[in-house]
């Protein structure tokens, strides 16, 4: 039986997700235009992938319902991966660029500045969410501790 | 362990803020994987369960049936009360409307997280109720 606490934790694991997420988007953005990288060639867009986190202590009786399949158990939501995006680079004809290829184009990030904008406030909106949870929870607390005073 | 109880209406009343604590945390899980792919929300029913720990009363506009015997045929049986347990949890498996094949919908997490606080903090306060009026008694029953 999961408590109070629990249900806390749960909203933090989505809070600190959706944080890197907007790490991620701010990256992206702040290296729309780098074209150097240590790797060699252009910054490549990053992608970050969220999975369900999986409550290993979560073998539930009479967990597998008819019309239902089987709940992972409430652990929140983790990262697993922050990978480049394979997507083709910005070509932008400039000859006179230091890092122009041999036809004189310059290979630019693939990342989409309207496409990150979108991102981040999906992220920020998720992010609210978990705060609005995080916040009834708390007030469930409270209204459970207040049985004290009865 | 035979655990202490004050009546039905105590135990009721513990039982939900049981059932909301365990669906506040539901809810708060749905809310959040809103980002993660192929995600599918989770709902438990302790309404339900409660329900079924109270029972239905015989019919009252239903004749009954003498039965003394195990083979007698019964009619207008109430529903007997079940002990309540901790109600599983469901995967929702309704139609996803999202590109990135999630089913969850926010806002209607936000709404039921609300609605959940509600009924918490309502059955709090009747159980506050409930203690104070114990209490009451046991003061004027010296």
């Amino acid at each position: 039986m999961p408590g109070f606490y629990s249900s806390i934790e749960i909203s933090a694991s989505g809070l600190s997700a959706e944080r890197l997420a907007m790490d991620v988007i701010a990256n992206n953005i702040a290296n729309a235009n780098t074209t150097r990288t240590p790797e060699g060639g252009p910054f490549k867009r990053q992608l970050i992938l969220f999975a369900q986190k999986q409550d290993p202590t979560a073998a539930q009786p009479g967990d597998d319902m008819p019309g239902g399949g089987q709940s992972a158990g409430l652990a929140g939501v983790q990262v697993v991966g922050i990978l480049n995006d394979p997507g083709p680079d910005r070509l932008v004809y400039d000859p006179t660029h230091p890092d122009a290829d041999a036809n004189g184009y310059v290979h630019y990030p693939n990342v989409e500045i309207i496409k990150e904008m979108v991102d981040m406030i999906a992220a920020s909106r998720a992010y609210e969410a978990n705060v609005a949870a995080i916040q009834d929870a708390r007030q469930m607390g409270q209204a459970a501790l207040s049985l004290l005073q009865a | 362990m035979a655990e202490l109880s004050f009546g039905t209406t105590t135990d009721l009343l513990k039982n939900a803020l049981d059932g909301a604590s365990l669906n506040q945390t539901v809810i708060a899980n749905n809310i959040a994987n809103v980002n993660t792919p192929n995600y599918r929300r989770e709902t438990v029913s302790f309404k339900e369960a409660l329900a079924a720990s109270l029972g239905a009363p015989p019919d009252p506009d239903e004749l009954g049936l003498a039965v003394d015997n195990p083979r007698h045929i019964r009619v207008a049986d109430g529903v007997e009360p079940t002990p309540y347990h901790t109600p599983p949890i469901h995967v929702d498996e309704a139609i996803e409307m999202r590109a990135d094949h999630s089913n969850v919908d926010v806002d209607q997490e936000m709404a039921e997280l609300a609605q959940n606080t509600g009924y918490q903090q309502a059955m709090a306060q009747l159980l506050k109720v409930q203690y104070s009026q114990l209490g009451q008694l046991f003061r004027e029953n010296p």
